[in-house]
């Protein structure tokens, strides 16, 4: 080789060698940085917890799983835990689906029965959200559990795809574990249409996990496109002719809402609305009429779809609500259609006519100020959200079946000109209930018939707290249920409640649902008698304009007058018992009442006072918190909210152009909320003290006990800057007090989103090992949010949080993002699928058990998103205006009754919802995470809460300062690890423009006393959550962080490794050669 | 006397200078897309970028005058390659929670697009004159015809 061409090919090597070697340093910086993310996703684990198991600091014994799921040696038993899984969502969706129509003894199917299966998400089902509350994994379809025994996960492996034209990708790429069985409901199956439903799928291309989209298009068939498959298909229906069944779906998802009129073109639905059924689907029921005489409907929604034409249908036999079911949930819906289980769930939202009558609807969707780009200086922020995004909840309280029963009940009483036809949809002339709505609120079928009836009278526990005026009054009906059927069954004891109002005084529902139970299985002829506990202060209203006489305003005001109790199926329902026993117009009411179903207190001052509510439960005197929440509060007159005094006059219109111009308001919706201290004396903030107190210790130690204090003191300010600024999934390690970094944080509402071969924990004894079969099973199972709510079963509401805990023990997380607890505010939400209901007792006693359930097995359940949350379109800027009385009495409630907890309290121990999870939106022009009033005054202090309260992801990162002021814990940082190190306070690209014009710096408050002590509140909170979960079961005085060898760590290291050899040897080489004649020739 | 015309190692040097000049601008017009996503070093970056620049213009002027392979052409081009290498590492890390954002819960991040988009174009005009740099290594960048 010529010498020339030596000197080339040293030198290209050495170039080639610098080439990967400075690849692999960079990318490597990158790796380590976000480590945590990265094993997540690949199922590798790069640093692990390291404790040493000793006889006097054991690991592992304050919480584990079950002894069912678990080996005779400890170890997990895969198995055993997805059994338990597929038995739970079973029971579930059995509990949880609702009954809507039966009639013609449709229902239940015998077994056996030769059925058609019609529609394309008979085939191609919907079982979670693509985006929030996914099913992963592989399920039980439909078809299977109606007609087979064995699951084929092998071959059934769910898929997703995301909103906006994101790829569609299996959930996991392949199943090689184990296979169950399960009772199906024996039917026999139409083949020819499954075949047809396969070829459509080639065209019609749909998945387990699907988004809403704001121009929807439901992707079903027309008859013709069946035809076009196999002409002679209706040839088979005389086989199987014992019933038809339909099944309509309607996805929900994060990110994506639907939206008034959007629809895709040419499928002319029902009513010109996404919620509404078109022309294919309508026309596969009548397809389902030619099929049988057996006609049976399956709504798969998290929402109400619009199915008024279906109830009025004499052809339509029965119809029945699944929600999105989860990965095993079908089993459920067998057991319901087969009989084996009598249906018991009841609406979690009020399923009207035109989801467009409800006054929310008025103001729903993308509306911007109109001067946004002149006032508005605060960007987007690194979510690049649209600033100046807003929309006024003018329907005040009148959310869901609020407005329809109360509208319903002025109708009958000839009130408020209720009848009148604006804001009607059914009609011109009137407004009518039967025209408005198609199902109530809590309504449901069973089997069986039920009666219901008070055992005796009700029994009222009322006191206050003589030192702190605390009150508590309680409200104890014992209802007797009896089954007056033929077949077996349980059933909801949903207790509802109608306060005395006044015209023109504070807005109060006509009935408000107080609390309920739920029924064991009764036998046919059997009674229970079963005992619900009623809160009075969800009974009590909150008037912003009450006198405190103390220089505030705002209280809750129990009027005096005549309260009404009654327990029904359903909102209406309840009502109508209620308005029997005030003699109202029976022939004016829509459905028939039973006074004996209502129990009427007159209730005075001395009984409960008027202001008996205006002091909370933690003593803290109540009043106004949230004036800003209120459009009018700046800009006086510019809005009306619905009253029912006068329902036509106040009926929303549409604020779709409002325009900024009180200077505070503009200056709230710039973030200007904080100004930072530079020079306070924060001298004797005790910061670094030697107290010799770890974390290890703090296991059981009660959140005000004053060791909390002296473990905090040992924190250095920048350790609690550390946690503070990165708030999960990765949490920084505090040295001073002996905890290290860990990933310690994940989603969802429906089961934790770690696999079981991605174990933060993979030390427990428990652990799943990779080389069992069974180890990439995805816990993230369980069924939306709704069908949780619609079992109206606060056990199994417990059990659902629980097997969470479990799952949480078997993937290393102790805190959860979720369940979702938001309120539907109307049908249109696209991630409806993620919150319970429309109700806010619903909703927060479903949360309230999941998290109290799931605390059994050290899991921090931490519901999303505090608060106000509405929507998703401009989830991130939008400001929700709205009257306090509606923040507090419907947005709020939900998490009241979860952080409370009351059912819970002993003595000793005040229970309660121990996280949360703020809101990209905005309170009015406040944003959630800097309101003070809402994270400190409400939820602090009146309250009790004590807990780990993170922002949404990126959430407002900006505004550093205000969010600690507030009272938020921490931020949620996705994908930041490495801390002190590749991630330092002043390196985190999250933090490098704050409003003050500056990056963070472990400086930064150096000089702010009120932040220093705010920040020392903070990381109370968070380490107090932390020691309430099983992240304690890791922690003695040997805990330590040691770094593994993963094959992506040791590709990068070997890459760093074998280019610096290479490129020294070839740098030699190169130099030698160099050395000699000169070049000589071309 | 010899005389030396340009080969094609000189050419590619070249191009990675203007790769390079290209992967700096992007990188700039990125930064400045999205006041809340600009990156935290940028000065730091833009120098690093245009030094690379630099050392790719000497790797390529230094064949002329110094012939094949010289020490000065070597070491310049392979601090060039360590200070793209060192723009595409540090950019990439910063905009890493920015692109898991955008093909998850911030899809609609229209800023952030336009952010992702300038990133991803920099960044390859960044690797490809890192490898032309490479492969420059490798052939001859002069050819020197001798004379009588």
């Amino acid at each position: 080789m010529k010498k020339s061409n030596r000197k080339g090919l040293w030198r290209g090597l050495t170039s080639a060698t610098c080439f990967t070697l400075s690849l692999s340093m960079v990318l490597g910086n990158v790796l380590e940085a976000n480590a945590g993310t990265i094993d997540t996703y690949l199922g590798t684990t790069s640093e692990v917890f390291v404790s040493e198991n000793t006889t006097d600091n054991p690991l592992y014994n304050k919480f584990t799983p079950p002894a069912e799921l678990l080996n005779a040696d400890g170890t997990g038993n895969s198995n055993a835990l997805i059994s338990a899984a597929i038995d739970l969502n079973r029971r579930e969706v059995g509990e949880g689906s609702v009954l809507l129509k039966n009639e013609n003894n449709a229902l239940p199917l015998d077994s056996g029965s030769n059925v058609t299966l019609l529609g394309i998400r008979s085939h191609s089902n919907l079982l979670g959200s693509s985006f929030g509350v996914k099913a992963q994994g592989p399920y039980i379809s439909l078809e299977q559990a109606l007609s087979q025994n064995r699951t084929d996960f092998a071959n059934t492996i769910a898929w997703s795809v995301g909103s906006r034209g994101a790829a569609p990708a299996a959930t996991i790429s392949e199943w090689k574990g184990d296979e169950f069985d399960f009772e199906g409901a024996g039917f026999n199956l139409n083949p020819t249409m499954i075949d047809i439903y396969e070829k459509l799928g080639e065209t019609y291309i749909h998945y387990e996990n699907e988004p809403a989209a704001e121009v929807y298009n439901p992707g079903e068939p027309s008859v013709d496109e069946i035809a076009g498959v196999n002409a002679s298909y209706k040839d088979s229906f005389a086989q199987y002719g014992d019933a038809a069944i339909v099944v309509i779906a309607r996805p929900s998802c994060e990110q994506v809402d639907y939206l008034p009129g959007g629809v895709a073109e040419g499928l002319d639905f029902e009513n010109g609305e996404p919620l509404s059924l078109t022309k294919n689907e309508r026309d596969a029921i009548e397809l389902a009429k030619e099929a049988s005489d057996k006609v049976i409907v399956i709504i798969s929604s998290s929402a109400s779809v619009e199915i008024g034409s279906l109830k009025n249908d004499p052809d339509v036999d029965a119809i029945l609500w699944i929600g999105a079911p989860g990965c095993y949930g079908m089993l459920g819906v067998a057991d319901i259609l087969s009989g084996r289980v009598s249906p018991s769930g009841g609406l979690f939202d009020i399923f009207t006519a035109y989801n467009m009558s409800a006054p929310a609807m008025q103001n729903m969707g993308k509306m911007y100020y109109t001067n946004t780009e002149e006032v508005i200086t605060r960007s987007g922020g690194v979510l690049g959200f649209t600033p100046g995004a807003y929309t006024i909840e003018a329907e005040s309280i009148y959310v869901g079946y609020r407005y329809y029963e109360t509208r319903y009940y002025d109708a009958v009483a000839g009130k408020g000109n209720a009848t009148d036809p604006t804001g009607a949809y059914g009609s011109t002339t009137e407004w009518n209930y039967d025209n408005e709505v198609t199902y109530s609120f809590g309504y449901g079928l069973s089997y069986t018939d039920f009666t219901y009836e008070f055992a005796g009278e009700p029994q009222f526990n009322i006191s206050v707290d003589s030192e702190t005026g605390a009150p508590s009054a309680f409200a104890t009906f014992n209802v007797k249920v009896t089954n007056v059927g033929n077949v077996a069954g349980k059933t909801p004891v949903q207790i509802y409640g109608q306060a005395p109002y006044i015209a023109g005084g504070v807005e109060k529902s006509a009935i408000q649902l107080l609390n309920f139970e739920k029924t064991g299985l009764i036998e046919p002829g059997q009674s229970e008698v079963v005992s619900v506990v009623v809160d009075l202060q969800y009974i009590a209203s909150y008037d912003e304009t009450y006198d405190n006489g103390d220089g505030t305003n705002g209280a809750y005001i129990m009027d005096p007058g005549s309260y009404y109790f009654s327990v029904g199926n359903g909102a209406h329902d309840a009502l109508n018992h209620i308005m029997a026993a005030q003699g109202m117009d029976a022939s004016k009411m829509s459905g028939t009442g039973n006074a004996d179903q209502a129990y009427k207190k007159d209730i005075n001052e001395d009984f409960i006072s008027l202001t008996m509510f205006s002091v909370s439960k933690t003593g803290y005197k109540i009043s106004n918190q949230l004036p800003y929440a209120d459009w009018n509060y700046y800009q006086p007159g510019e809005v009306t909210y619905l009253t029912r005094s006068d329902w036509a006059g106040t009926f929303p219109k549409t604020y779709d152009a409002l325009t900024l111009t009180n200077e505070q308001l503009i200056k709230n919706l710039n973030g200007q909320t904080y100004e930072l201290k530079t020079d306070d004396d924060t001298s004797d903030i005790l910061w670094g003290v030697d107290n010799g107190i770890k974390f290890h210790e703090m296991f059981g130690v009660a959140y005000d006990d004053p060791k909390w204090d002296k473990l905090l003191d040992q924190m250095t300010l920048e350790e609690a800057m550390y946690i503070f600024t990165f708030g999960g999934p990765s949490i920084p390690g505090v040295e001073s007090i002996g905890t290290v970094e860990t990933y310690m944080i994940e989603n969802a509402g429906n089961g934790v989103a770690v696999s079981l071969n991605a174990t933060k924990d993979p030390d427990a004894p428990w652990a799943i090992p990779a080389t069992d079969p069974n180890s990439n099973w995805h816990p993230e199972v369980f069924a939306n949010a709704p069908i949780g709510a619609s079992t109206f079963s606060p056990e199994l509401m417990y059990e659902l949080g629980e097997f969470t805990g479990i799952e949480s023990l078997f993937t290393g997380i102790n805190i959860l993002w979720g369940p979702g607890l938001n309120t539907h505010r109307h049908a249109y939400n696209g991630r409806n699928g993620e919150y319970y209901s429309e109700d806010p007792v619903l909703s927060g006693v479903a949360a309230m058990e999941f998290a109290i359930g799931a605390l059994d097995y050290g899991l921090v359940a931490a519901p999303k998103h505090f608060a106000f949350n509405d929507q998703e379109s401009e989830r991130g800027g939008v400001s929700p205006y709205m009257t306090e009385q509606r923040a507090r009495e419907i947005e709020l409630r939900a998490y009241q009754l979860a952080f409370e907890a009351t059912k819970y309290d002993t003595e000793d121990y005040d229970a309660g919802m121990r996280g949360l999870m703020t809101s990209f939106s905005k309170i009015g022009s406040i944003e959630c995470t800097t309101s003070e009033g809402l994270m400190t005054e409400i939820l602090i202090n009146e309250w009790g809460f004590i807990g780990y309260a993170v922002t949404d992801i990126y959430d407002d990162v900006d505004l550093w300062s205000a969010v600690l002021n507030a009272g938020t814990t921490c931020f949620d940082t996705r994908g930041q690890s490495g801390f002190y190190s590749t991630t330092t306070l002043e390196s985190s690209s999250l933090f490098r423009n704050l409003i003050e014009g500056k990056g963070l710096s472990a400086n930064f408050i150096d000089g702010d006393r009120n932040l220093q002590l705010k920040l020392k509140d903070a990381v109370h909170k968070n380490i107090y959550a932390w020691s309430v979960s099983h992240l304690m079961n890791r922690y003695n005085s040997t805990t330590r962080v040691e770094s593994r060898m993963t094959w992506w760590r040791g590709a990068y290291y070997g890459a760093i490794g074998v280019s610096a050899v290479v490129m020294v040897a070839s740098a030699a080489m190169y130099i030698l050669s160099s050395k000699g004649k000169k070049e000589e020739e071309v | 006397m010899n005389t030396k015309k340009r080969a094609i190692g000189f050419y590619l040097s070249a191009l990675a200078a203007v790769l390079g000049a290209a992967g700096v601008v992007f990188t700039v017009l990125g930064n400045n897309a999205s006041p809340d996503n600009a990156l935290g070093n940028i000065s730091t970056l833009i120098l690093a970028g245009v030094v690379g620049v630099l050392l790719a213009v000497v790797a390529s002027a230094a064949s002329v005058s110094l012939g094949n392979h010289n020490i000065v052409s070597a070491v310049s081009v392979l601090g060039s390659i360590a200070l793209y290498a060192y723009l595409f590492g540090s950019s990439v890390g910063q905009r890493v929670t920015l692109i898991a954002g955008l093909f998850s819960f911030n899809a609609g991040n229209v800023a952030g697009w336009q952010v992702f988009r300038m990133s991803i174009v920099a960044w390859v005009c960044l690797i490809v004159a890192m490898v032309v740099l490479v492969v420059s290594s490798f052939v001859k960048s002069v050819k020197v015809a001798q004379s009588a």
